[in-house]
Parts: structure tokens; sequence; C-alpha cells
């Protein structure tokens, strides 16, 4: 009886619920009518002990970094870089575009924080030079869910954290497929440039003046070698680089660039504060959530219910995709992996698929989810950002989503592409 | 109508200022997980001698951080949902809807509540934190382990603040469901998920 928790919890997810209530009272309700109300307080326990954690603080650290760097004016001095490297090829704007939201990844990790801080300074600014309102907000919403691959990540150290596994290995095995991310964004870019006469943004850059940007981006630059240098080298757990990352990003809004007043910290720690709540309470929940599952045996239902319709595990792997790019398509990233990943991991690490390679997988496609239509989170953040219409900016984003799609394939089957430098570095077997 | 709007006004200003000045501890909460976090890092590697409450002090800040910062994310809408049925339906529908899912959210914190008050005031509860001390004396010559209530108390007070918020908001789809629109707003959340 107690594995009917899944439709009930899906029932509650489809009329509104929201998420955090609907992984309690699910299970609770079932629990209830099992006669085992003992374990609600189980479900209590797991929901503290959840949240009751240090490498989880990680989180609210990552936020608070992304939203000093945002208010201290980091992301500007990023698109002079790009710009400086881009801006001369044809359709430099949306290259610099690109080419801003991998280096803004490096920084933040949030795909809504770069969506709102590169929208709002690049979609006039292409406007400006000939591109439909629609097109650029549609890059910008499509690069934009590079940050939550390429390394420090949110959603990764919600997935480590309540899978079980290294924060710094999930780190390591995004690299890459944010990479490709990017390269295949910029490659359908140039093909769109060529065929439709995109406009040059500047003229060529000397290597003098590439280097001045360079200087002027040297120390937003710095941070993701210093989160991932420390992580590597062993001198901070994930958790402390991130409040390296804060002090850090403080040093150079405050001191370097003197972009941000100590009066504008209350708000910056209140906004961060905000946001990391919300998600520290989802995780406590997920703890309580994946507890019902492994009393339910729902993972071992799942994988026999799975194996009945193939034992290939291309196919298996091919449909996972299909499944997680629906719900994508309706849930945010965080809740999804939250929800699934207890469930799905154990099916398909049972039938031999690294963990690690798996975790990238669900991240990588729910991330890309961020920017599918009808719910997709950064669309509607494109559209507050430029005034565009979400349906509009949907039907032009498509190219790049196919884009993004081809590399979810691609990580998918080709396991090395995300599991070379975890293994290299000695993170992952 | 007059009367809803009567009970409303006072539970809204209630809630209004108390998830202020739970936004403003928690504030100081993040504060203090950042330097606390720091100075770990430094007196591991500039002083070779790692402390042992840090990391505690900090889940402490964060676990009071979530539960006194939650209730004004729900409050202001900022809990993730798939919201688009409500948004399908007519006024009064959704509103309807929104009723039945506030009252099924308070069914979850009323159950909570009741067993964060056993776990905190519990067994659990009585055992004293690994490494956090305050004191016992003016003069700081006695000290005494922080009990694991203090801990745990800041998701029960959580609870109690959102079901607070859960009433209020109640009330609210009702007085929207009859019609009373006087009522005093709430500043929709700036919430982003870990997205």
């Amino acid at each position: 009886m107690l594995v009917w928790f899944l439709p009930v919890f899906l029932v509650f997810l489809m009329i509104g619920l929201p998420v955090f209530f609907g992984l309690l009272a699910a299970p609770g309700i079932l629990l209830f009518l099992n006669g085992q109300e003992r374990d609600l307080t189980l479900l209590y326990r797991n929901l503290y002990n959840g949240m009751d954690s240090f490498p989880l603080m990680a989180i609210p650290f990552f936020m608070l970094a992304g939203e000093i760097m945002n208010r201290g004016g980091i992301t500007h001095r990023l698109v002079e870089f790009s710009q400086a490297l881009m801006g001369h090829l044809r359709g430099g704007l949306a290259h610099v575009n690109v080419l801003s939201s991998m280096l803004f990844a490096g920084l933040s990790g949030s795909a809504v924080a770069d969506t709102s801080a590169l929208g709002s300074m690049l979609i006039p600014a292409m406007e400006k030079q000939g591109y439909t309102r629609r097109f650029a907000a549609a890059i910008t919403a499509a690069s934009s869910v590079i940050g939550p691959i390429i390394p420090p990540s949110g959603i990764m150290i919600i997935y480590a954290y309540v899978m079980g596994e290294s924060v710094a290995a999930l780190f390591l095995a995004g690299l890459v497929p944010g990479a490709m991310v990017g390269i295949g964004l910029m490659l359908l870019i140039k093909l769109m440039a060529d065929r439709y006469d995109f406009p040059v943004a500047s003229r060529k850059f000397t290597w003098g003046e590439r280097g001045q940007a360079s200087l002027k981006a040297f120390f937003p630059l710095m941070t993701p070698i210093i989160i991932l240098g420390g992580i590597l080298i062993g001198v901070f757990t994930p958790t402390e680089a991130a409040a390296v990352a804060v002090a850090y990003a403080l040093f150079i809004s405050l001191f370097v660039l003197r972009t941000m007043r100590i009066g504008e910290l209350g708000d910056v720690m209140g906004r961060a504060g905000l946001t990391s709540a919300v998600v520290l309470l989802l995780v406590g929940a997920a703890m309580s959530f994946k507890t019902v599952v492994s009393l339910s045996h729902t993972p071992q239902m799942l994988a026999e219910f799975i194996l009945t319709l193939t034992a290939n595990p291309l196919l298996l792997l091919f449909l996972v995709n299909l499944l997680l790019f629906v719900v994508g398509m309706f849930l945010d990233a965080g809740p999804a992996i939250i929800i699934l990943g207890p469930i799905l991991g154990p099916v398909f690490v049972g039938m031999g698929v690294d963990s690690i390679h798996f975790a990238i997988i669900m991240c990588v496609n729910l991330t890309v989810g961020l920017a599918t239509p009808p719910m997709g989170l950064v669309l509607f953040v494109a559209s507050a950002v430029s005034g565009e219409k979400v349906m509009s900016i949907s039907r032009t984003i498509l190219p790049f989503l196919a884009v993004e799609i081809i590399v979810i394939f691609l990580i998918t089957y080709f396991p090395a592409i995300s599991m070379t430098i975890p293994r290299l570095t000695g993170f992952a077997n | 109508m007059a009367l809803l709007g009567g009970v409303i006004r006072p539970i809204s200003w209630i809630n209004e200022h108390l998830l202020m000045l739970g936004r403003g501890v928690g504030i100081i909460a993040i504060a203090v997980m950042v330097a606390v976090t720091l100075l770990q890092v430094f007196c591991r590697y500039v002083l070779n001698n790692a402390l042992p409450w840090p990391d505690e002090a900090a889940r402490f800040c964060m676990l009071w951080m979530t539960g006194l910062m939650a209730p004004t994310a729900f409050r202001r809408g900022g809990f993730v949902a798939i919201d688009m049925l409500a948004l399908a339906l007519p006024r009064a529908a959704a509103a309807i809807l929104n009723i039945f899912l506030m009252v099924v959210s308070l069914t979850v914190l009323v159950f909570a509540v009741q067993i964060g008050w056993s776990e905190t005031t519990g067994l659990g509860g009585r055992f004293a934190s690994a490494s956090l001390y305050i004191p016992t004396a003016i003069d700081f010559s006695e000290w005494q382990r922080v009990p694991r209530s203090w801990m745990m108390a800041s998701l029960l007070v959580g609870i109690v603040l959102l079901i607070m918020v859960n009433v209020e908001l109640i009330l609210r789809n009702v007085a929207q469901l009859l019609g009373v629109t006087d009522l005093p707003p709430i500043p929709h959340a700036d919430t982003q998920g870990a997205e």
C-alpha cells in the first residue's frame, strides 16, 4: 500500500500543492492510513536532520557569492572581456552572450541570475544592433542553462547531498558538458550569422586592448580558479570554498572594483537567505521523502517494471532522458532532482550506470528543462527582463534547445565526456 | 465581509512584523555562518589549530536562518509549485482550489508542530551539543553546553510561523472569494531556487 505515495504525490503536485508540502503530505497520509503513525516521527526527524548538515551550507554561501557579484557589477567586466575576444565576429554580441554565460557560470552557478544579470545588459544592446528582441532573449535564456552545469552549481550540491555523492566529482564532471553546450550554441550562432547576416559587434581588438580587458576581468575570473582549485588540491571542503568565494566576492566588490557599498549588504544577504531557506527546507523534505521511497521498495519495483519493458540499457537511458525532459518542462531542476534522484538513481546505478555519470545526465537534462516551454523558469525571467512574450521566446529558442538536446544525448552515450576529468583527478572510479 | 477584513488585518500586521524580525535575525545568522566558516579556514591553515566549534555554530545559524526566513518566502508565494491549474481556472474556482491546497498544507503543519514539540522537548532535545558552550556566570567562570533542543527549536519555530502565515493565506483566499479587495498587499517573493 505504501507504494501509493507516489501517485498521491503526483496528484498533489499537478493540482498545485507546493512541492515542500507534497513531499511530506503524500508519504504522511499513506503512513497514517497504513497504521504506521510512529513513522510520522521518522519523517519529522529526517526533515530536521536533512537540513542539519555542514556540506549543505555551500548552497546559501554560493547563492550569497552570486548575489554579491551580481550587485557588484562584476557581470559588466565579464561582458567587456567577452567582447574583446569575440565582438569582432559576425554575430558578435550573440557570441559574447554565450561566452559571458560560460564565464558567469564559473562564478554563480545559477541560470536565473545569469539570465537577469546578462539579459538586462545584453538584450537591449543586441536590439540596438539590429537583432530582434525575441532572438536576444532566446539566446540569453538558452545560454543561461550553462550556469548550473559548469561549477559551482547549486543543483549539483543538492544532488550530491541527497544521493550521497561527492560534490567535487560532480563539479568536475560538469566542466566538459558545460563547455560543450557553450561551444554548440556558438557553432549554431555562426551558422545563423552567415545565413542571416548578423551584425559585427565591434572592430577587432588589438592584443593590447584584449590584455587590458583581461586585467579588468582578472579578479572575477579568478573566482572559479579559487573555488575549484581549493577543492581539488584539498585546501577547502566545498562548503569552505563557498565561504571563501563570499569573502572574495565581497573583497573585490567593496575594495577593488568599489562597485558596492556596505549598506547594500543587508539586502544582498536577505535575498540570498530567503532563497536558501526555501531550498534547504526542500532538501530536508526530500530526505523525509527518501525514507519512504526506501521503505516502500519503490526503486526495486520500478527497476523490475522497467526491465519488463526492455533490458537494453541504451534504450533505457533514452527513455529516462525523455522522462526527465518532460518533467523539466513543468518543474524546476532543484525540486525535480530532489523528487526523482532517490527514485531513479538507485535503479540505473543498479543496472551498471556510473552514479556520477547518471547524476550529470540528470543535472544537465533538468537544467536544459529550465529553458523549455511551457514552464521553463528562465523563459519567464528572460521575458520579464526583455519585455518579450514567453510564447515568442519559446518559439525562437527551439534551434538552441535542439543543440542542447544533442549535447544531452552525447553525454548520455559517451560517458567519457563527463567522466574523464573526475577519473583523472581521482574523484571517481 | 467587514468582519473578515477586520480579522485579516491584525493577523497580517502581526505576521508582517514577526517575519521582518525573523528576516533580520536570519541576515545576522548568514553573516555569522560566513564569519565562523572563514575563521575555521584561517585557524586551520594560518594558526595550524582547527577549532572544534565553528562547524556546529554555522549549522546552528543555518537552521535558524531557515526556520526564520522560510515563512517569509511562503507568505510571498516563493514556495515552488506547479500553479498551471490555478492559473487556468476561473478566479473563483482558483480561490477554492487554493483554499483546499492551503488546508492540506495546514494539516501537514499541524501534524508537524505536534511531533516537533514532542521531539524538541523530549529525550532528543535534552542531549547537549557537541561543541557549543554558553557562559552561566557573569564572570565567564562557568560554562554549560548548549542543549540540542536550542537547535531543534529552529524547525519548530519555523513551523509555528508557517502555520500563522498559512492561516492568513487561507483567510485572504476566502476574502478574495467573497470579493473583499481592500486588504494590505503582500510583496511578491524574489526567490529563485537553486537553479
